[in-house]
This record gives C-alpha cells, sequence and structure tokens, in this order.
C-alpha cells in the first residue's frame, strides 16, 4: 500500500509538472488577453506531434526538439495572434466570442492533425539509457524524471522572468491592470503578441513533454489537455501564474492518488467535479482573495 | 403627511470598510428629498441598499410603512419603488418601447393598452420618434431620459434618482428638472441624489448630508446651505 | 397563439405575421413532401435536426445570454431515455419520445445553480457537467445502458415515421420560439440578458425567468435525441456525446445569427447544405472546413446572416420575426 501511494506522490509529481505548465500558459493568455483558448490543449498535442517528426523522420531525440519546439511555436504563435485577435477584438463581446473562435481553432487544428497523422495513436519509440531509476524502494522511468527536472527548469525560468525582468513585470502588470498599463507607454498590442506566442511556444515544449511521459497521443487528445487546462487555470484563479503552477501540481496529485484509491471510471470524473465544485465555492481559486464572480 | 419611504439604522459595510453607517432618513408622499455628498459618501450604497440589490448588515428600510429589509430587489420593486442610474443602464438590445414594457410585465393589462402607455410616455421625454430603435442607439442624455420613462411606467409611489444630471448638458438638464418637478407634483416621494448642489437645492424640499456613510446633517435647503459640517466635508480635507 | 395587436394601424404586425406564414408554410410544406417525392429523407431529417437545436440554443444564448459548451449533454439524455425505454422497457417509441423531453428538463433542473454564473465560467461548467454526464452513463452497468457497444434498438426503424415525428417536433419548437420571442417571458428574458441588476430592480424575478428559458432550451435537443436514437436505430456514448454535436449546434445558430427566430433557421439551412456539398466532394475536409468556417464566422460575421442584415436596415426588425 505504502509502495502504491509512494508511487501516486512521484507520479502525481510528474504529472501534476506537466499540468501546471500547461495551465500557466493559458492562464497568461487569459491574463493578458481575456481570451479563453479553447484549442489549447490541441496546441500541446501540436507539440506532441511536432516532436514525433522530429524524432521518426530526422532522428532528433526529443530533449533536442525542446528548443526547436520552442522557436517554432514561438513564431507560430506570433503570427496567428495577428491573424485572430485585432479583428476579435472589435466583436460586441470578445470574451465570449474568442471562446467561440478557439472552438473553432480548435477543431481546426484537431482537423488538420488527423488529416497529416490518421485518427491512431502514436507514441515516440525513444528511451534513455537506463531506462529506469531507482527512487528509494521504487523504480521511476527515466523519461519521467528528465520530464520532472524539466518543469521544474522551465516553471523557475518562467517564474524568475515573470518577477524578475523588466517585460515580465510589464506581462503582470498588464495582467492587473490592462488600462493603465497603456498609459504609462507599454505598447499592449505588442505585449499581447508576445504573451500569445509566449504561451503558444510553452504549449508546444510542454507537448514534447507530454510525448516523453505519456505513453500515446492522437489527434483527438487534445480536448483532454483543455479540460486540464481549464481545471487548472480556474484551481489557480484566472489569470494568475503562480496560482496556476501550483494548482497544477495539486491536481496532478489529486488526480494519481484518485487512481490509486478510486475505480478508473470515479478517477476520471474527479477533475471534472473539482471544476464544478471550485467554480461554485471558490470562484476566485484557491489562493484568490476577492470573491468577485 | 403619509411617509412613503423611511430607514432605519441602516449599515452596510465591504470588508473593513463602513459605507453606510447607521443613517437614518424619510421622505413623505409628494416630498423631494435631496441626498448630497462627496463621492464615496455612500449615496449610491444607500440606494443600492435600499432597492435590495445589496443586503444590508443591519437596519431597516420601510416602504408605506411595510419592512422591506432583506427581500430581493424584484419585490422591492413591486412595492412601489422605481430608480435610475448613474450611468444609464437601459436594456441595449431591445426596443425602445421593449425596455418601457419591462417594469410592467406582470401587469393584467393588456399588450396594447401597456403598448400605447409607453408610447405616452415616450412622447412625454421627446423619444416617441426612436420608438423602435435599440436603446443602445441612443445618445447619454437620451438613455437617462428612457431610464426615467421606464422608472415611471408602473407609477410607482417612490423613485429614487441617481446623479440624473451628471454629464447632460444644460438643455437637457433643465428637461429634466420639470419633469421631476411633475413626479412631486402627482404626490411621489422623490429620492434624489446629486453631488451637484445647485440642482438640488432648486428641487429638494428637505435635504440628507452624508459623509463618510453617516448623515451630518439633515434639514431644509437653508439649514444645509450654510451648515459648517457640510462646508467642512466638501470644501475641507 | 400569440396576442395579435389591437390596433389594425398597426401594420408592422401585419407584414411580420405574412412574413411568419409564408416562411412557416414554405418550410413545412417543403418538408412534408419530401417522403412523398422520393427526395434524399437523411438529409432532410438532419437538416430538421439541426433547425430544431440550433433554435432551441438560441433560447439559450440568444434570448437570455448564456454560451452553453455542454449542450450535447441535453441530447445524448434524451437518446439514451428513449432507448433504454424502449430497449429495456418495452415502451412503443411514440411512448417514450416523451419522456426524453423529461429526462432534458430534469438534468435543466439538476444543472439550474449554474445559472448563477455568467460568460466563461458558465461555459467551462457546463463543458465539465457535459463531460460528467458522458462518463456516469458510459460507467453505468451494461445491461441499462449497453456499455460501449451501446443499445440497438432492434426491428423498430421506421425512417418515414420518425421522419414526421421530427417535423412535428421542429414545429413545435419553432412555434414556441416564435410564441416566446413576441412574449412576455421573452421579454424579460432579454433583459435579463442585457442587465440582469437592472431587470430586478424593475421586478423580473431574475432567477425564475431564467430558469423557463434554460428548460425550454433543454427540452427540445431532449427529444431530438430521442428521434434520433429510433432514426438510426443506435445509440452509443460516443456519439450521443459526442462534443461535435455542440459544436454545430451552434456555429449554425451563429451563423444565422442569435436573437431572432430566423437566425439559426437560416444558419442551419446554409451551414448544413454547405456541409453536406463538401462532405460529398471531401469527405476528409469535412470537419476542417466547420472549423475554419467558426473562425471565420467569428471574424468576419459576428452577428450573423440575419444579424449583419438587420444591422444595416435596423427599421426592418420589426418586420423579421
Amino acid at each position: 500500500m505504502e509502495l502504491l501511494i509512494l508511487n501516486g506522490i512521484v507520479n502525481g509529481l510528474i504529472v501534476g509538472g506537466i499540468y501546471a505548465l500547461v495551465g500557466v500558459s493559458l492562464t497568461l493568455l487569459y491574463g493578458v488577453l481575456r481570451v479563453v483558448n479553447f484549442a489549447h490543449g490541441e496546441f500541446v498535442i501540436a507539440g506532441s506531434f511536432f516532436a514525433y517528426v522530429l524524432f521518426t523522420s530526422l532522428n532528433v531525440p526529443p530533449l533536442l526538439a525542446l528548443p526547436v519546439a520552442a522557436i517554432s511555436f514561438f513564431a507560430a504563435g506570433w503570427g496567428l495572434y495577428y491573424v485572430l485577435i485585432p479583428r476579435l477584438s472589435r466583436s460586441d463581446d470578445p470574451e465570449l466570442m474568442s471562446f467561440l473562435m478557439f472552438y473553432g481553432v480548435s477543431i481546426t487544428a484537431a482537423a488538420l492533425m488527423l488529416l497529416l497523422f490518421e485518427a491512431d495513436s502514436r507514441s515516440i519509440d525513444y528511451s534513455f539509457t537506463p531506462i529506469s531509476i531507482q527512487v528509494g524502494p521504487i523504480y521511476v522511468s527515466t523519461a519521467r524524471l528528465v520530464a520532472l527536472a524539466i518543469t521544474a527548469v522551465i516553471s523557475a525560468g518562467l517564474a524568475l522572468f515573470l518577477f524578475r525582468t523588466l517585460p515580465g513585470k510589464a506581462l503582470r502588470a498588464a495582467i492587473m491592470n490592462p488600462e493603465a498599463i497603456q498609459i504609462v507607454g507599454v505598447d499592449i498590442v505588442r505585449l499581447s503578441a508576445f504573451a500569445f506566442a509566449l504561451a503558444t511556444a510553452l504549449a508546444g515544449v510542454t507537448g514534447v513533454l507530454v510525448a516523453l511521459v505519456f505513453p500515446a497521443f492522437n489527434a483527438f487528445s487534445g480536448t483532454e489537455y483543455t479540460i486540464i487546462a481549464f481545471i487548472v487555470v480556474v484551481l489557480g484563479g484566472l489569470g494568475n501564474p503562480v496560482g496556476a503552477l501550483v494548482a497544477g501540481v495539486l491536481f496532478g496529485l489529486a488526480e494519481q492518488m484518485a487512481t490509486v484509491f478510486l475505480p478508473q471510471a470515479l478517477a476520471q470524473i474527479v477533475g471534472f467535479a473539482i471544476l464544478v465544485g471550485t467554480i461554485f465555492l471558490r470562484p476566485s481559486g484557491l489562493f484568490g482573495t476577492s470573491t468577485k464572480k | 403627511m403619509s411617509i412613503a419611504i423611511e430607514t432605519r439604522g441602516l449599515t452596510k459595510r465591504f470588508g473593513g470598510l463602513v459605507a453606510l453607517d447607521g443613517v437614518d432618513l424619510q421622505a413623505a408622499a409628494g416630498e423631494t428629498l435631496g441626498i448630497i455628498g462627496v463621492n464615496g459618501a455612500g449615496k449610491t450604497t444607500l440606494m443600492n441598499c435600499i432597492c435590495g440589490l445589496y443586503r444590508p448588515d443591519g437596519g431597516d428600510v420601510f416602504i408605506s410603512g411595510e419592512r422591506v429589509t432583506g427581500q430581493p430587489p424584484h419585490v422591492v420593486a413591486h412595492k412601489g419603488i422605481g430608480r435610475t442610474f448613474q450611468v444609464p443602464r437601459v436594456f441595449r438590445k431591445m426596443s425602445l418601447i421593449d425596455n418601457l414594457l419591462v417594469p410592467v410585465l406582470d401587469h393584467r393589462a393588456s399588450d396594447a393598452e401597456l403598448t400605447e402607455r409607453a408610447e405616452g410616455m415616450l412622447a412625454r421625454m421627446q423619444l416617441i420618434d426612436l420608438r423602435h430603435n435599440y436603446a443602445e442607439e441612443l445618445s447619454g442624455g437620451q438613455q437617462k431620459l428612457l431610464e426615467m420613462a421606464r422608472m415611471l411606467m408602473p407609477d410607482p409611489p417612490i423613485v429614487m434618482l441617481d446623479e440624473p444630471f451628471a454629464g447632460v448638458h444644460p438643455v437637457l438638464c433643465k428637461f429634466m428638472i420639470e419633469r421631476i418637478e411633475e413626479m412631486s407634483g402627482a404626490g411621489k416621494a422623490v429620492l434624489l441624489i446629486s453631488h451637484d448642489l445647485t440642482s438640488i437645492y432648486r428641487l429638494s424640499t428637505r435635504v440628507v448630508a452624508l459623509n463618510q456613510g453617516k448623515v451630518i446633517a439633515e434639514g431644509g435647503v437653508d439649514d444645509i446651505r450654510g451648515n459648517p459640517a457640510v462646508i467642512e466635508a466638501y470644501l475641507g480635507t | 397563439m400569440m396576442p395579435v395587436s389591437s390596433r389594425p394601424q398597426d401594420s408592422a404586425d401585419r407584414i411580420y405575421f405574412t412574413l411568419v406564414a409564408l416562411i412557416g408554410g414554405a418550410l413545412m410544406i417543403y418538408f412534408a413532401l419530401v417522403p412523398v417525392f422520393g427526395l434524399n429523407v437523411a438529409f432532410h431529417f438532419y437538416l430538421m435536426l439541426w433547425i430544431t437545436m440550433a433554435s432551441a440554443f438560441n433560447v439559450s444564448s440568444g434570448f437570455s445570454g448564456y454560451l452553453p459548451f455542454g449542450y450535447v449533454a441535453f441530447y445524448g439524455i434524451g437518446a439514451f431515455t428513449t432507448a433504454i425505454l424502449v430497449k429495456k422497457a418495452a415502451f412503443p417509441v411514440f411512448l417514450a419520445l416523451p419522456f426524453s423531453g423529461v429526462a432534458g428538463l430534469v438534468l435543466a433542473l439538476l444543472f439550474a445553480p449554474t445559472l448563477r454564473l455568467s460568460g466563461i465560467y458558465f461555459g467551462i461548467v457546463s463543458l465539465a457537467l457535459a463531460g460528467i454526464c458522458r462518463l456516469v452513463i458510459t460507467n453505468m452497468p451494461e445491461e441499462i445502458t449497453g456499455g460501449s457497444f451501446g443499445l440497438q434498438l432492434g426491428s423498430r426503424a421506421h425512417p418515414v415515421q420518425s421522419f414526421y415525428v421530427m417535423m412535428a417536433v421542429m414545429v413545435v419548437a419553432l412555434a414556441t420560439i416564435l410564441w416566446l420571442s413576441r412574449s412576455r417571458l421573452g421579454k424579460a428574458l432579454r433583459a435579463t440578458r442585457d442587465d440582469a441588476d437592472a431587470a430586478e430592480m424593475m421586478g423580473i424575478n431574475v432567477p425564475r425567468v431564467r430558469l423557463y428559458g434554460w428548460m425550454i432550451a433543454a427540452f427540445f435537443p431532449a427529444v431530438c435525441g430521442g428521434v434520433e436514437a429510433w432514426y438510426t436505430n443506435v445509440v452509443d456514448t460516443e456519439t450521443a456525446f459526442n462534443t461535435l454535436i455542440t459544436a454545430k449546434t451552434v456555429i449554425y445558430a451563429v451563423a444565422g445569427g442569435l436573437g431572432t427566430v430566423t437566425g439559426p433557421i437560416i444558419g442551419a439551412v446554409a451551414m448544413v447544405w454547405l456541409d453536406e456539398l463538401i462532405w460529398r466532394q471531401f469527405p476528409l475536409l469535412n470537419l476542417l472546413i466547420l472549423g475554419v468556417a467558426t473562425v471565420a464566422l467569428v471574424l468576419f460575421l459576428p452577428r450573423g446572416i440575419v444579424g449583419s442584415i438587420l444591422r444595416r436596415k435596423p427599421q426592418w426588425r420589426r418586420y423579421v420575426p
């Protein structure tokens, strides 16, 4: 039993790290742009396919795929921003319309991946040596430990960026008060484009890690990650990046523990239940102080 | 003189901030009670507590002698109270006629009767030519008039006007002052909120001055005009 | 059915009702004759289904201002209710279908607390609740829901009968929405949508009005689910709770324009027809084009076909149902 629990904790941390990254990028996007990216999960899975293609056709190992994915997705996000967002902000209710538009983006992205890779599940047939490492009394696959280390490094880097650098501080300021930041002379369009690109890059990188940690993915896996991202974001408080990081790990732990203690069917419902419960009981998230709706 | 509306010890806190602190006031039928105070004095909070949007933390609201404290806004509305808002809150994607029908939807009169009454009201507010337009297509001043018309549709004995003259040009101001005089002339109790003293002094029979959620002065226009506490609240620190 | 204005000089109403009679009559005659003249029954069955779904969705989003991204939950519950009653309790189909509607209403009542939420919170919660519904049904004992194989309704299929039942459902749905759009309840809903607090201070019982709107919006998709289960003769969780059902409903309604009676009808007709055309030519691109069309709609036609026309010609609002 203790072994199971320990396993649950280790896996919870690993999976939770990935959830944290999925959540933090979505929450940045919402915080700065006030758009709800329904397609976030598809962006993540696109990252997984990106690593898959690099590996199968060019023999690039996943670790090397990480920086390539980051740069490519950053560029793609930058471009996508200028195609989608400026027009959207002219509509009557941009926040709600963004939900609808990204719903379309999500279908489009899933359809594209379906056309390119068909409906079969894919996995990257890559393994580290040794294949697993002993952690205390249990064995954990090296790939998962590497992924955990990478999520920790990215999270720390992101936190440093947000709290120690000027553009990071500008982003946080934009989340808190988008009007004021324009008055003090920040180009909000450029900053928004940057936020969108950064969130997309993070999604892509997370996708590479997903390919390392999870056994398989397919064109329709995106929706699951979108839901997970919503759970994490709501749990951490909409637009609160640090909250999302913590909430991601917490949710990963909760989910892995649920699979230890509950039948599989119920374990799946846990995530949804957490989401609904949080919105009703603590709409500002676990760490929020205000209770505005 | 019958008391139309009364509050006793009305108190409202937001976190640590005391927005209303034991406010007592009364207004009789046909009387115009001016409520003055600087920004943040608690004027709009008072109105929101009276009409049920906020639940007061203490004290009571009485409408025609009946206690309505803690009742939901739609129940309070049916006791005979109508209001306007500081920033107009019209139903943007509805025609002017439909905007006016909203407060009388559960009246027994037929649709045709109510529509006719609405058209009469729009004519009085000089909005009749726009009756099929959406409310969002009106100018700010016109929206204020629309709110006034909407408020008057169910013929409520008590009306509350929140900064009716804010951002309104002088000609329209004069027009609105006449309409407000008609309301009190028709025997309504009028609660008039403004930080603009000139219009308040002109219209009010009595004035209540609020500062930091407390009533600091109350009386006739002349009493208030010379009251040192009021002067200090407006000009002081 | 609706209170006709007592003032004969009001010609706007006369034009309005003439349009209602013309459009409604043309639709009904056309659909009634589809099986008679041997036109494509399947295509028209689904056309009517989508008209009904998009129109009912309009009550929720166009009239009430909610965007339920888990709309498929009502459809799925309706499909399984009919299937289970027919298959396991040996109900005749005609008796089972009303229970689908009832199931939709019950689910709407269960979800009623979500109406306190607004905007994206409502959308996200709705999505999660639909996910919970799917998981609950998937994990019910196999004897009831048929597990992952689903339920076969056996030899009860009768395409033409179910076609006409679908038509009856559509007509009732459109009549209800037409009534709603002119009724006092409809005005109360719109006022609540535009400014709930203000509406409440004007004497509208906001929670009750919202609940009525929500129940109307839930009833019809549930019945649609039941009729479709009968038509295809098979129900499983993968198809009955497929998020694409929500997607199509939303997109068709938005394409036509929310808030008007004709909007979702025109949207559904245009998009289903386009969908069919594309599907025949490029079956693989179907999903892709659906996605791209959604993005394009939001960016270039956010008010939909009818909504955009009425924005150009505001004076037509009174004439167009």
